[in-house]
């Protein structure tokens, strides 16, 4: 068969098809049909069974947030993935309390997802009730006023824009949320 | 295979009079375009490397914000320089390996300049923001549309051209040719029309099959179709064994699709699924060995020639790059590995010897080669094509090898919790720095290589020998 690939381009092109699909395949509309998880919202009312709480959608605001961190690429300094490392859920964590770790069925309504590739600025996945507004404000008009030696860039219209300002807020308080994990809900001093 | 990289010889070099005669205005549009785009982003990534030291950089102006550079920078180079150079190029040897004129060039122009539109079309939506959110899939919904247009008009054409080939065995560049443009296909549907339907985990898995299959089923089979034809053509010797690059062909087809889910190592993604993510990505070892080991074996002998053929040069830096890359994405996928390198800013070095030390060496390589032969003029100047390859090896280099330390080591500190994150970004300054100025040097690459081709075309330097 592969040796007649090599004078016919039809079999070329067939067998290089099949062989892709093979993989093609079993890797992508398979594993989401085997993992039912990963379609079904988080919810949890047993403290037993772990951490309790509810995945709810975003509502308008918090979606309209969503769309400035696209806009803007924060994605791209910023995971939103706590993985299943030691490390990661201590640094996710809050006030010497490890957060969970991340799983698929808290993603369920992201679209498009944003767990990202580069950590050039801390994850963000449980970042959510982590600092208040003023925090925000304070920092999104110069990071380094607030952590020197950051390399955040400085976000200056996103402070100047009330209604952006507070979308984007409203966004990052949601991150990591479904999840009731945290000893208290106020705000890092 | 000595016979038929001969009969590629007749049909693309010192024809006899009265033999095909190829227009390749197709290539050329192609090609100039290509490495015009290759020094507007290369300035693009110079800024965003300054970023990094300077993060207060024009930090005012939102379109010039990191966030909407950074996308900038990437499909930039994938697409305007990398992608558009493999097409000029393929172009240009397909028509060659099948001893036939291309099927038709006006189908090929108008793919240029639809091409072209894209392009543009992408910087001025990046700039604005307009993102769709995911990487390499960043580009709003109708110039994804007119990306599958054009990929069509190019596949059809390069099919329609082999279909016709007057040699009835193919050279292995024209099977990966093919292979490219029918995975490609399906990859950037996945990618970006697939992931609309899906949410979460389950697209992310589709957004990883696409951005990695970008590179394996996209930029290294293309890339390779260069190396196996410009390998033998440049050294005059021909290729070790026809053997080898099938079963380097057939296993880059099998192996590659299945390795998607190692982006996602240790991450919210089923764990079998991590698992034969892994299994597959060790296994690439097979296809990229049996290409190297091949191209090693076509020089042996010849390695004398490197010293001043610098397409050559180009090309079997390349095949080391390639090696090199291909050797550090299976070790990446070991769960252990990849629990420091992942996220770091060891990536970026490994991605950029892959896009540009291997795959954007081959096709400089082959934009050298094929300049003075389609435009039938003399090189402008072989001494500064000599010092482009220098700029580029030794800001390479010293890019991949700085961020490889500074990646391991930002990862080593993330492992360890006690160590704040901010000093983890603190120590990370000197590595930032050294970055950029190689990048400096890489864009001096850059800046060398595209007067060289620009001067060449516009020149008047005829070539001593006919074309
Ligand atoms: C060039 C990379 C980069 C970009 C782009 C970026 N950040 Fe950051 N970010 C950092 C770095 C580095 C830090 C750590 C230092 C600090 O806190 O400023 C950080 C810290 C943060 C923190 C504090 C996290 C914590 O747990 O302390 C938040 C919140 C944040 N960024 C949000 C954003 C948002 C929202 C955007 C987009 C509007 C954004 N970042 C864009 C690099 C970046």
């Amino acid at each position: 068969m592969l040796r007649k690939a090599d004078t016919s381009a039809t079999w070329a092109a067939i067998i290089s098809l099949v062989l892709f699909f093979i993989g093609g395949i079993l890797t992508t509309v398979v594993p989401p049909l085997v993992d039912t998880t990963w379609a079904k919202p988080f919810e949890n009312a047993d403290p037993a069974k772990g951490p309790t709480g509810k995945l709810t959608p975003l509502n308008e605001l918090q979606l309209q947030g969503r769309q400035i961190y696209i806009r803007e690429g924060c994605w791209y300094c910023h995971t939103q993935q706590t993985r299943t490392l030691l490390a990661d859920t201590k640094r996710s964590g809050w006030k010497g309390v490890d957060s969970p770790v991340s799983t698929p069925d808290e993603f369920v309504y992201d679209d498009p997802h944003l767990f990202g590739t580069k950590r050039t600025g801390p994850d963000l996945s449980r970042v959510g009730g982590k600092y208040d507004e003023q925090w925000h404000r304070t920092h999104f008009r110069n990071p380094r006023d607030l952590v020197p030696g950051s390399i955040m860039p400085p976000y200056p219209w996103l402070v100047e824009d009330a209604a952006e300002f507070k979308a984007i807020v409203a966004y990052m308080q949601t991150l990591g949320r479904a999840k009731d994990w945290r000893p208290d809900n106020d705000y890092e001093e | 295979m000595q016979e038929q990289i001969s009969r590629a010889e007749i049909a693309g070099g010192a024809a006899p009079s009265g033999a095909l005669v190829h227009e390749d205005t197709t290539a050329k549009w192609f090609l100039v375009s290509s490495v015009a785009y290759f020094f507007i982003v290369g300035i693009v990534a110079v800024v965003i490397a300054a970023k990094f030291v300077w993060p207060e950089l024009m930090s005012t102006i939102p379109a010039m914000g990191y966030g909407r550079l950074r996308p900038l920078h990437v499909n930039g180079m994938l697409f305007g320089w990398l992608l558009a150079a493999d097409m000029a190029l393929t172009y240009y040897l397909i028509p060659r390996l099948c001893g036939v004129r291309l099927w038709s060039e006006t189908l090929g122009k108008a793919t240029a300049i639809l091409w072209n539109a894209i392009i543009l079309g992408a910087v001025v939506s990046l700039l604005m923001g307009w993102n769709q959110g995911l990487e390499y899939a960043e580009l709003p919904l109708p110039l994804d549309v007119a990306v599958v247009v054009a990929w069509i008009m190019y596949g059809f054409n390069l099919f329609m051209t082999i279909s016709q080939r007057r040699y009835p065995a193919m050279y292995v560049s024209i099977w990966y040719v093919m292979g490219t443009i029918l995975w490609t296909a399906f990859v950037y549907l996945t990618g970006n029309f697939a992931v609309l339907f899906t949410t979460g985990v389950n697209q992310a898995n589709l957004n990883w099959m696409y951005v990695h299959n970008a590179v394996g089923l996209i930029f290294t089979p293309v890339g390779l179709a260069l190396a196996y034809y410009f390998i033998p053509k440049a050294s005059n010797t021909p290729l070790y064994s026809h053997k080898l690059s099938m079963i380097g062909f057939w296993s880059l087809a099998f192996v590659y699709v299945w390795t998607g889910a190692h982006h996602m190592l240790h991450g919210p993604i089923s764990q079998w699924l991590q698992t034969i993510a892994i299994a597959f990505s060790v296994m690439l070892l097979i296809p990229v060995w049996a290409a190297v080991y091949n191209f090693f074996a076509t020089m042996k002998g010849q390695w004398h020639q490197l010293r001043d053929n610098v397409p050559l040069k180009f090309l079997m830096s390349g095949v080391v790059f390639y090696l090199l890359t291909c050797f550090q994405g299976p070790m990446h996928s070991l769960r252990a590995v990849n629990a420091i390198v992942s996220k770091t800013d060891w990536i970026p070095g490994h991605a950029h010897m892959a896009v540009l030390g291997a795959f954007s060496f081959f096709a400089i390589a082959g934009a050298y080669y094929m300049v003075p032969r389609v435009w039938g003029k003399q090189l402008y100047s072989d001494s500064l094509a000599n010092w482009s390859y220098w700029m580029w090896m030794i800001g390479g280099i010293g890019f991949f090898v700085t961020l490889w330390l500074g990646g391991f080591w930002q990862g080593w500190q993330w492992n360890n919790p006690a160590i704040p994150f901010i000093d983890t970004v603190v120590a990370l300054e000197p590595v930032w720095l050294v970055r950029f100025f190689s990048g400096i040097l890489m864009f001096a690459g850059i800046l060398f290589f595209s007067y060289n081709i620009l001067a060449t075309v516009l020149g008047e330097k005829p070539k001593p020998t006919a074309a």
